[in-house]
């Protein structure tokens, strides 16, 4: 049986585990003392990379859930140039278009945006924001979650003549719900205009964009304002929960295909930005957290080398009894992979009970961080996500590399000559 | 000698050790015959080549020239799976120092040369180890671990585990010197009731001359050549 032969000669993996085991119980110091330090590092690798899916997972529903929803529709041009919030790729009929984007299988619901640049101005301070104009009926609250988000004051109403702040600008203001601000912009053509609006409503989202720097008001107020009656930077498109991303967008590309003057974006591209900052956080991490692991693998290597020099008259013994080569190989590389095992088992179970303590109760970021920007956009609370997967994937994989460092160690003593394996004292 | 009644043919054979660029020759042109069911000792003062003898006839070391057969088979040029497959079948070993596997009990040392050979069936093969066991005089320890038995108990469990694949020749490398001399005779006289009752060959070294009473032919080593080779009349179970 070549496969066999493999790793356990012709003693057969069962034996082998059996004779493996009994050895690293003979040991039990040492084998808990490594699997010990495998069990932290995947304790560790488990619990952050817990943390990091968490983070992620969260930041990627409060950037659907405020800021980009599932896809959104610009006017062709527009995208190219999304930094300088233009004015001059606008939408037109949004009632059709948006009536034809409903009508696409999987679409949940749409609504018409309207960006621009403006000035706040309490009247001693100015400072550049965005404003976005917002349907109330019919209506941007079925898209986004912004109204979540309303910590203090109330969210927009049908009628109401006033705008919702984000957190920060607030606390720059020193203003509160009921405050005024003034809202100076300069519209298509060039003419200045301003308003002094009510703060409604205040918006903590934790993403920045809103937070730091945005502003949202009522979309017929705003193109009133910028003399764009009827039109529309955007339109956001919020999937149904259940659609696979990728079919709904295939089938939107179609459907709006005849329109050449529309372009479809998901959230992913309209924030390849931050995307490639997540990318790059999951490689660091990703490498921080590889070192680490194997760091404690070594410690695998060297407790399999111990052994194999400790049981060298051993390794004679069995090879004069007709312990294949291979045989003698797979003794140790078990040893080792059950200690990975023992060890990725320990660490895992430890960080399952974290895990899941965490991801019940969250974390609470303002205790950790205070007001910090973690660099996601999310705030308050912090939920690791419990991945059994991952658990499951990084328990085996600790066996399987713990397996891989013994090979060196194991081979050399397969190697070892019977007569001298038996002088060995 | 006729070949089929040949247990084991040397011809010719040198060893020479390398320790850095020295050469130690320790076996220097040996040819020796044994006949199947011999019990033969072999003797030579410290450093004559015994233990280096014995290592190139149970294939656990390499000749550095000439020739070997055990059973009628060359095990020149074999590869290492293929010597560990052959002294799996035709060769058993009893050791100075016993060398059991501390982590198995003793009917499982006992069969890991039939569970190496691929003997799946669990009970057929406790079947036959329980039996040579019991004939070693075991059978109340079957469960014992090595280090909870004494020495003549553990040379008897080498002995069982030597016994129980029915091996061409069986090696033991002063099986004795490591006891006292009691239990010495005591393991000699089960040696030599296992080659009358099995007619396994048996070639064991000493420097113990009671020990060499036993032998039905002495073979003496000096300086890795054979010196004198007769055949004695054995001492009969002198217990
Ligand atoms: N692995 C080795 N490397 C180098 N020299 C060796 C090795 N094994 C044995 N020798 C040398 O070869 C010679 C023969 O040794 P061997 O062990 O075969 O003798 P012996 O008859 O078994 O001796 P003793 O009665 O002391 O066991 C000695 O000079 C010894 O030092
Ligand atoms: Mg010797």
């Amino acid at each position: 049986m070549p496969s066999e032969d493999l790793i356990a000669g012709k003693i057969g993996i069962g034996t082998t585990v059996r004779i493996a085991w009994r050895n690293l119980a003979r040991s039990r110091r040492r084998t808990l003392l490594t699997a010990s330090t495998v069990g932290f590092a995947v304790f560790l690798l488990e619990v952050l990379t817990a943390l990091l899916i968490g983070i992620e997972r969260q930041s990627f529903d409060n950037l659907i859930n405020y800021q980009t929803a599932h896809a959104k529709v610009y006017a062709a041009g527009y995208f190219e140039n999304r930094d300088e919030l233009p004015l001059n790729f606008t939408l037109t009929s949004l009632d059709e278009t948006e009536a034809l984007i409903r009508a696409v299988e999987g679409v949940a619901a749409t609504t018409s945006r309207l960006a621009f640049s403006a000035q706040l101005s309490d009247g001693v301070d100015q400072i550049t924001s965005i404003g976005t104009g917002i349907r109330i009926r019919g209506s941007d609250s079925e898209v986004f979650r912004i109204k979540d988000a309303v910590v203090d004051g109330f969210y927009l109403e049908e009628g109401v003549e006033g705008m919702l702040l984000g957190v920060s600008l607030a606390e720059f203001f020193e203003v509160k719900s009921g405050d005024y601000l003034t809202v100076l912009l300069k519209t298509r053509d060039g003419a200045y205009e301003a308003l002094d609006l009510e703060i409604i409503g205040l918006l903590g989202t934790g993403f920045p964009a809103i937070d730091r720097n945005g502003f949202l008001l009522p979309l017929e107020i705003a193109q009133e304002m910028l003399d764009t009656r009827g039109e529309a930077t955007e339109i956001a498109i919020r999937f149904q929960p259940s659609a696979a991303e990728t079919s709904v967008v295939r089938r939107l590309s179609a459907v709006l295909g005849d329109q050449s003057n529309l372009e479809i974006k998901t959230w992913k591209e309209v924030e390849e930005d931050f995307m490639a900052l997540v990318e790059m956080k999951r490689t660091a991490q990703g490498v921080f957290l590889s070192i680490f692991v194997i760091m404690a693998i070594v410690g695998i290597t060297n407790t399999i080398v111990m052994a194999t020099y400790e049981r060298t008259r051993e390794i004679g013994t069995m090879m004069a009894m007709g312990f294949r080569p291979s045989g003698i190989r797979g003794l140790f590389l078990v040893e080792g992979a059950l200690t990975g095992f023992v060890g990725g088992a320990i660490g895992t179970i430890v960080a399952m009970l974290v895990v899941g303590y965490f991801a019940s109760t969250g974390i609470d970021l303002n205790a950790l961080y205070g007001e910090i920007d973690i660099g996601y956009p999310i705030k308050d609370m912090m939920y690791p996500a419990m991945s059994m997967t991952l658990f499951l994937v990084s328990w085996v994989l600790t066996g399987i590399l713990s397996a891989i460092a013994s090979l060196y160690p194991a081979t050399r003593a397969s190697r070892l000559r019977p007569a001298t394996a038996l002088r060995y004292v | 000698m006729n070949e089929a009644e040949l247990a084991a043919r040397v011809r010719n054979v040198t060893k020479t050790y390398r320790v850095g660029n020295l050469s130690v020759p320790a076996v220097r042109g040996v040819d020796l015959d044994i006949e199947k069911g011999a019990f033969l000792s072999l003797a030579g003062p410290s450093g004559s080549g015994k233990t280096t003898l014995l290592n190139l006839l149970g294939a656990l070391d390499t000749a550095t020239s000439g020739d070997i057969w055990i059973g009628g088979h060359s095990i020149n040029g074999l590869s290492n799976k293929e010597l560990a497959d052959f002294r799996n079948t035709n060769l058993g070993f009893v050791f100075q120092t016993f060398n059991l596997v501390p982590v198995l009990t003793v009917i499982e040392n006992a069969e890991l040369p039939l569970q190496l050979r691929g003997m799946t069936d669990r009970d057929e093969r406790r079947d036959k180890v329980e039996k040579i066991l019991v004939e070693v005089g075991l059978g109340d320890l079957l469960d014992r671990r090595p280090n909870e038995l004494s020495g003549g108990q553990q040379q008897r469990v080498a002995i069982a585990r030597a016994l129980v694949k029915n091996p061409t020749i069986v090696l033991a490398d002063e099986p004795t010197a490591n006891l006292d001399s009691e239990t010495a005779r005591e393991i000699m006289v089960l040696m030599q009731a296992m080659n009358e009752k099995f007619g396994t060959t048996f070639v064991f070294s000493t420097h113990d001359p009671l020990v060499m009473e036993y032998a039905t032919r002495l073979v003496l080593l000096r300086d890795g050549k054979i010196e004198s080779d007769e055949r004695t009349e054995p001492v009969q179970n002198a217990i």
